[in-house]
């Protein structure tokens, strides 16, 4: 073996200790790292680096890390114990992670309401509708005539499921048809598809709100938006994780509890100024009339 | 004009990258140089190129469940998921067969070249494998070019195992894909420019480096 050889093959073998070694023990270890999955639809807006601004005023030696991703990952990634904290929307997943003794300390701590979007022309005629059973009805008449699409986000997430109970309750099935899209896609993907469409969809007002004043929805209008329906509530809650302990899950528990105080009112306060209205309403004392209506969620299934 | 949040991201990125191919190379050089060495290594090199393409988001998934709290690596104290760290690890392992495959090419033809003329001038194995490194420094320079390139702009693994956190694990493309879902499209575009600015700026200045010193 030439000195060359053993050189090349001694340095690898130091340089990869060295690293090695920085792999293994990361530095800055003295910040308590506050990990929360959380749904993207909260993260998109903007609303959790609002929240972690306020919360870092107050509590300056935690780091708040938002993972943003699906709401069936959300939980997976909890189940597994790398997250300590899940934000997220939609009770039924909920409901059976509860089950399961993954998560728990649960709040309901915002509520907002679901839209339905679609092109200015109306081709369903929907827009004056004050239910959205009839309004899905009147899209899915629509398109077996061939006037119109409908995007589905066939994601699994929180709106996606909301969407396959309305079409449930309504005994409908629109999956195999030709004006039914569905994109396996997030909310504002799903958004652009029917703005090209110039199809109907399911959205949350947060996103929807976004993109339309970026001006990037020219074809689309809000045609249904009624804080009266029960059904198109999308409730907002906050588990502590099972297996998270330590100081991650003492700050865990604040940060549940200083979300569901709304301390500073910025769920309150949020896109009010950009966009005139709030995307979120903080829950506060009304915490029982919305746990009744969450309950209701959890205990049904249409798909 | 680039907030210090977005210049702090394009940073990030290349340190991110940087890292994970320079611990690439330290493995992959050696092993596509072993590999020149050795006869019939047709099926290894096979398999190593049909690695190259492997899709990153699968990768990121494989790293996940190794690194994740329940995985396997955890009753080991190794607590890497969410950091730049894990990023670093999995876009090394994910631009290795890269590397390996480019590389090895270089090297073989070199040792095809000169190895049996340079023995039959009486030159010593140490002198051979000088020679022969020297002679395809072009060709692996631009390999490890290359794999800077497939890190810097891959997607999947910085996701799935870095977790986008803001001003912790937010490189370039996980940036460039929160600006698509938050609408922030000019955002999106603008890093996405920087991002090929980068690339093709260090192909440059690697290029000229190697024409200065005459290997070109």
């Amino acid at each position: 073996m030439g000195l060359l050889h053993r050189l090349v093959l001694v340095a690898s073998v130091v340089i990869l200790l060295v690293v090695a070694y920085y792999l293994l023990f990361p530095l800055n270890q003295y910040v308590v790292r506050l990990k929360v999955s959380t749904t993207t639809s909260l993260y998109a807006t903007g609303l959790l680096e609002a929240i972690a601004e306020a919360f870092r005023k107050e509590y300056p030696n935690v780091r708040l890390e938002f993972i943003a991703v699906g709401s069936g990952a959300a939980l997976r990634i909890a189940e597994r114990g790398d997250a300590c904290v899940v934000l997220i929307h939609e009770p039924y997943l909920e409901h059976q992670y509860l089950m399961k003794g993954v998560i728990g300390g649960g709040r309901v701590f915002a509520y907002n309401y679901f839209v339905v979007v679609g092109p200015k022309n109306d081709p369903a005629n929907i827009s004056g509708v004050d239910n959205v059973l009839e309004v899905f009805r009147r899209v899915y008449v629509a398109g077996e005539l061939g006037r119109t699409y409908f995007v589905s986000r066939g994601d699994n997430s929180g709106t996606h499921l909301r969407e396959l109970m309305i079409w449930g309750l309504l005994g409908l099935n629109p999956g195999n048809t030709s004006w039914y899209r569905s994109c396996g896609c997030g909310m504002s993907d799903a958004l652009l598809i029917a703005n090209e469409l110039e199809a109907y969809t399911l959205s949350d007002l947060g996103t929807y709100l976004k993109f339309k004043k970026g001006g990037k929805l020219q074809n689309l209008e809000l045609l249904y938006i009624n804080t009266d329906d029960n059904l198109t509530i999308n409730i907002y809650s906050a588990y502590i994780v099972s297996k998270c302990g330590g100081d991650e899950r003492r700050y865990g528990e604040l940060l549940i509890n200083f979300i569901s105080k709304d301390e500073g009112g910025v769920i309150r306060d949020y896109g009010v100024k950009e966009f005139g209205q709030p995307l979120f309403y903080p829950v506060l004392e009304n915490e029982s009339k919305f746990l009744s209506i969450w309950e209701w969620f959890a205990y049904r299934r249409f798909n | 004009m680039i907030s210090d949040e977005t210049l702090a991201t394009i940073l990030r990125s290349i340190y991110v990258s940087g890292t994970a191919t320079l611990l690439a190379s330290v493995w992959s050089l050696p092993t596509s140089y072993v590999l020149t060495l050795k006869r019939r290594v047709g099926v290894v090199e096979a398999f190593i190129e049909s690695l190259v393409g492997i899709p990153t988001v699968l990768l990121g998934l494989l790293l996940y469940l190794l690194l994740s709290s329940s995985g396997p690596l955890a009753p080991l104290g190794i607590k890497l998921l969410y950091t730049p760290q894990a990023i670093i690890l999995g876009e090394s392992i994910l631009v290795t067969p890269l590397m390996i495959s480019t590389s090895y090419r270089v090297l073989k033809n070199s040792v095809v070249m000169y190895s049996e003329l340079a023995l039959s001038l009486g030159a010593s194995k140490t002198q051979i494998m000088t020679l022969i490194v020297k002679e395809s420094l072009p060709g692996v320079v631009a390999s490890i070019i290359m794999s800077f390139s497939r890190a810097l702009g891959e997607l999947g693994i910085a996701m799935m195992v870095g977790g986008n956190i803001s001003g912790y694990t937010r490189v370039m493309t996980t940036a460039i894909a929160l600006g698509v879902v938050r609408g922030e499209f000019e955002e999106a575009i603008a890093l996405g420019l920087v991002l090929m600015a980068i690339m093709v700026v260090i192909s440059v200045t690697l290029k000229l480096i190697n024409k200065v010193y005459g290997i070109d």
